[in-house]
């Protein structure tokens, strides 16, 4: 049995978000996050493990998606559907999600009944049973999940481009895995993945809303603390190449709607330049009054949405472009028309207001995000699990990353913004995939109205 | 395993619920949580495309995304910059049977958020050249419909079910009455269904009542009252008497499938013992309800699988539907699996245990619709539209312990016939297999 260390405690955090956050590290490495909200009736429980598609290898692509789903479907203490029927008769609501760089579960529930979280969360760490019989028919499940993907013309651009952007880095291929992978799949390969990866070192627990600290603690200690650390996961060697000239790849479908996504190598989390690309993602893309808006929607009337979107993730990933486009509008003249806004950002043609409307706009949607006790663990979690490596400051690793993140955000200049622009947005870092429609043609339409 | 479930311990949450009627008949929602330094301001319309003709399909829709297109005295792009300029977030929209606005923004910033939402809702001009952007792309939205194979799935279900009365046919319209939508049409449209007495306005979050109220006396107590224009009345879907079986080819991976048929209003009473059988067949999130564990969990034919009968119960009768998407290959296993729930349900009912986990399920989830503004004010809207009185949050958890076993039974038959079931289906599949089906 381990000691309860002291929690670090959080209280004087500039950032609404992480004040009152305690963080305790258990002897077996489990991090521990909480934060008490007494203002509404719930609790809501996450559970992080910086496993995700990232640490996976070609021809075993899917593993981490397909693990997620296989922690439902039975341990040594409850069997397939206990875990739903729990949670259902508890009144909460479960879930979890997979991406490049972790895998998280969450439980939420009303302050009288939460702690069954725990119990589940602490068992099916280690006790999953991988049975043959409930492996076969969740493989077909997770098989539909990916078909829904392959039917969907923005998953379809996606998956080209990222694997056209990387080459080498497992940012390659999409979370849910290559369908051929994902049939080949066998139980023994699930399992062998999961001890891998399934451990309270590599792992972050965070409970946030209308719970007692230090009970809790207590509890958390009980059902975690006997589980052995697990092996230290060794860092990740694959670093993608810089890229030395413009990639482009055509993706044939059927339909009426053509599309463009245009991606460029941005960096990883917390690094200095990721703030002001921050700024230029608001700028470009959020709202009516942005830039891709008042050009595409606006003024060419080319397109029925435009957006940029960036994300922090544990190593370099995209800065991205898209945009669908009107019937009659060529990609290639939308394609030249984000360039031009982009020419704009690159030449510093941005106003204080702009930017300043840039800061507002990324602290308000942090504050409307976090009126969700969950929402807020999820901030939480996702900063704890990708800020962790050397390459985050020391002061910005983990959720400390969202103590100060609106400083760094005020912080960014006119000249910032347009020096990272320049510096990111080239011919030659750019990855440009174009989805036409392909000549079979969208039949069922005739059907229609009948 | 041990199933202990405390009688939930009626975590019910407590609103505090201030309703005023402005003398314009503005209905007036006011709840105060200081929980963090943000307020939604909605303000919802009796207006949509329940209201309008075949002829001008998607007339509502592109009224309601219109409303911040330009007022009076502002123009789109100022409406935005004002907005945005302070990171708030401002929707406007029509729908089946509402129309309106949802802003949320910073409590720091209601003024300025209070005179805008104000201004876009009471002042609009619908200037031509936004017009016109906007009937552009909605055109091509309106083809962009056919790559999502569910949305295709159903539209033609809506289009099958709902035959003669608006709900047949999708809120955004079709390509060939949208492009024919004029500034003249989308004026005559606002003039004749915007009004404040038939509007509310809910206000939730960071706010002073008293201080508000003032506020919007200066804001939204200007808008004059439109003259009376009773809409007629909805004609009412018929349920069928007969099956009706579609199939739609599309080049698709997966095989969305609907099964079902017309469903209830809102205010039903039998509303909440559906609700339970809804959670039992079909609706519970998880995998617990009968369809997604025999359909997904046991046999593994679908990512996505449910029934619902009660979610899209409103002010006219909704549908019920089961739906799966599924493996081209699985299509008649998945059909038949669907309508044996179906049939199960209806000839054998539920268990005390389903009944018991449903009940559980349904009263401590409860709390779960009140952790964000926005979801505050639209069960305050609600709670107004459907007249359930605003203790209806304390009652709640009443009126589901309250349906019985018998209830169930009663209500499944009453409301669910699996020998007329309207089945569509949108796929990959040949004439062979065609045949095949059903």
């Amino acid at each position: 049995m381990t000691t309860l260390a002291a929690p670090e405690s959080e209280t004087q955090s500039k950032s609404f978000i992480t004040r009152g956050v305690q963080k305790l590290v258990l002897s077996n490495g489990l991090t521990v996050l909480t934060k008490e909200l007494h203002d509404k009736p719930v609790v809501a429980t996450m559970i992080w493990y910086r496993v995700g598609s990232r640490n996976e290898e070609l021809g075993q692509t899917g593993k981490s998606h397909f693990l997620e789903h296989m922690l439902f479907k039975g341990t040594d203490r409850y069997q397939k559907g206990d875990i739903d029927l729990i949670t259902h008769v508890n009144g909460g609501v479960n879930n979890a999600m997979t991406w490049l760089d972790f895998t998280a579960y969450y439980f939420v529930f009303a302050p009288d009944r939460w702690q069954v979280a725990l119990e589940i969360e602490s068992n099916r760490m280690r006790n999953t049973t991988f049975a043959e019989e409930e492996f076969i028919p969740e493989k077909h499940v997770v098989e539909e999940e990916l078909r829904i993907g392959l039917d969907g013309p923005w998953e379809a651009l996606e998956n080209e481009v990222w694997a056209t952007a990387f080459r080498q880095h497992p940012y390659h291929w999409p979370t849910v895995g290559w369908l051929e992978d994902l049939e080949a799949a066998s139980d023994a390969d699930m399992k062998a993945y999961y001890d891998k990866w399934y451990h309270p070192r590599n792992a972050t627990l965070i409970i946030v809303g209308d719970f007692n600290t230090t009970e809790t603690l207590s509890r958390v200690e009980e059902l975690f603390g006997p589980i052995p650390p697990g092996p230290a996961a060794a860092p990740l060697a694959i670093v993608e190449p810089p890229q030395h000239g413009e990639k482009r790849v055509i993706v044939k479908k059927p339909t009426p709607v053509e599309r463009l996504l245009i991606g460029f190598h941005a960096p990883a989390v917390a690094h200095q330049d990721s703030y002001p690309l921050k700024i230029a993602e608001a700028l470009l893309s959020a709202g009516k009054s942005s830039r891709l808006y008042r050009r595409l929607v606006e003024r060419d009337q080319s397109v029925t949405k435009a957006d940029a979107s960036y994300h922090d993730h544990i190593d370099s990933s995209l800065f991205y472009f898209q945009a669908e486009l009107k019937p009659g509008f060529k990609l290639a003249d939308v394609e030249a028309a984000i360039y031009d806004e982009i020419e704009m950002v690159r030449r510093g043609l941005v106003s204080p207001a702009e930017l300043e409307k840039a800061e507002r706009q990324i602290e308000a949607a942090l504050v409307l995000a976090s009126e969700e006790p969950l929402q807020q663990a999820m901030l939480l979690g996702q900063y704890e699990a990708i800020a962790f490596d050397e390459r985050v400051p020391a002061d910005l690793r983990g959720y400390h990353y969202l103590d100060t993140l609106l400083e760094r955000i005020a912080a960014v200049t006119v000249e910032d913004v347009a020096n990272v622009a320049r510096k990111y947005f080239t011919e030659d870092n750019r990855s440009v995939g174009y989805l036409i429609n392909d000549d079979a043609g969208v039949e069922g339409e005739r059907e229609l109205g009948a | 395993m041990n199933l202990e479930h405390s009688e939930s311990h009626a975590t019910h949450p407590k609103l505090d619920v201030q309703r005023t009627e402005l003398p314009n008949g503005l209905v007036v929602l006011l709840s105060e949580d200081h929980a963090t330094p943000s307020v939604s301001v909605n303000a919802i319309v009796s207006a949509g495309s329940r209201f309008e003709s075949d002829e001008k399909a998607g007339l509502a829709s592109l009224t309601g995304e219109l409303l911040d297109g330009g007022t009076t005295t502002r123009s789109s792009e100022e409406i935005a910059e004002m907005i945005e300029a302070v990171g708030g977030q401002l929707n406007t929209f029509g729908d089946y049977q509402l129309s309106g606005i949802a802003l949320a923004l910073l409590s720091k910033d209601l003024d300025l958020g209070l005179d805008v939402a104000s201004d876009v809702l009471m002042n609009p001009t619908f200037p031509e050249h936004k017009v016109r952007e906007a009937v552009g792309r909605r055109v091509a939205q309106t083809k962009a419909r056919l790559d999502i194979p569910r949305t295709q799935a159903s539209d033609v279900f809506n289009e099958i079910v709902f035959a003669g009365t608006p709900q047949h046919r999708p809120p955004i319209g079709y390509e060939s009455t949208v492009a024919t939508l004029t500034r003249s049409d989308v004026y005559d449209f606002y003039r004749r269904s915007f009004s404040p007495d038939n509007t509310i306005l809910a206000l939730v979050g960071d706010i002073d009542k008293d201080v508000v109220k003032h506020k919007l006396e200066a804001t939204f107590g200007r808008w004059g009252r439109a003259p009376r224009r009773d809409a007629p009345p909805a004609p009412r879907p018929q349920r069928q008497t007969f099956p009706i079986d579609r199939f739609v080819v599309a080049p698709k991976e997966q095989a969305n499938i609907i099964v079902g048929h017309v469903g209830i209003e809102r205010n039903n009473p039998d509303f909440y013992a559906l609700l339970v059988m809804d959670t039992i067949l079909g609706s519970s999130p998880g995998f617990t309800s009968r369809i997604p564990r025999v359909l997904r969990d046991e046999q593994g034919l679908a990512y996505t699988t449910f029934s619902n009968i009660t979610s899209s119960a409103g002010l006219d009768p909704g549908r019920f539907i089961a739906y799966i998407g599924t493996a081209p290959e699985n299509v008649n296993r998945a059909i038949g699996g669907l309508k044996t729930e179906i049939a199960r349900i209806v000839e054998e009912g539920v268990t005390d245990e389903e009944l018991d986990v449903a009940k559980s399920y349904l009263t401590g989830s409860f709390v779960f619709r009140f952790q964000k503004n926005a979801q505050v004010a639209e069960f305050l809207i609600e709670c107004e539209i459907y007249d359930l009185g605003f203790d209806f949050a304390e009652r709640y958890s009443e009126l589901i312990r309250a349906v019985t076993v018998e209830d169930v039974m009663r209500v499944t038959r009453k409301y669910i016939d699996p020998r007329n079931l309207t089945t569509v289906v949108v796929g990959p599949f040949d004439e062979q297999k065609e045949e095949g089906v059903s």
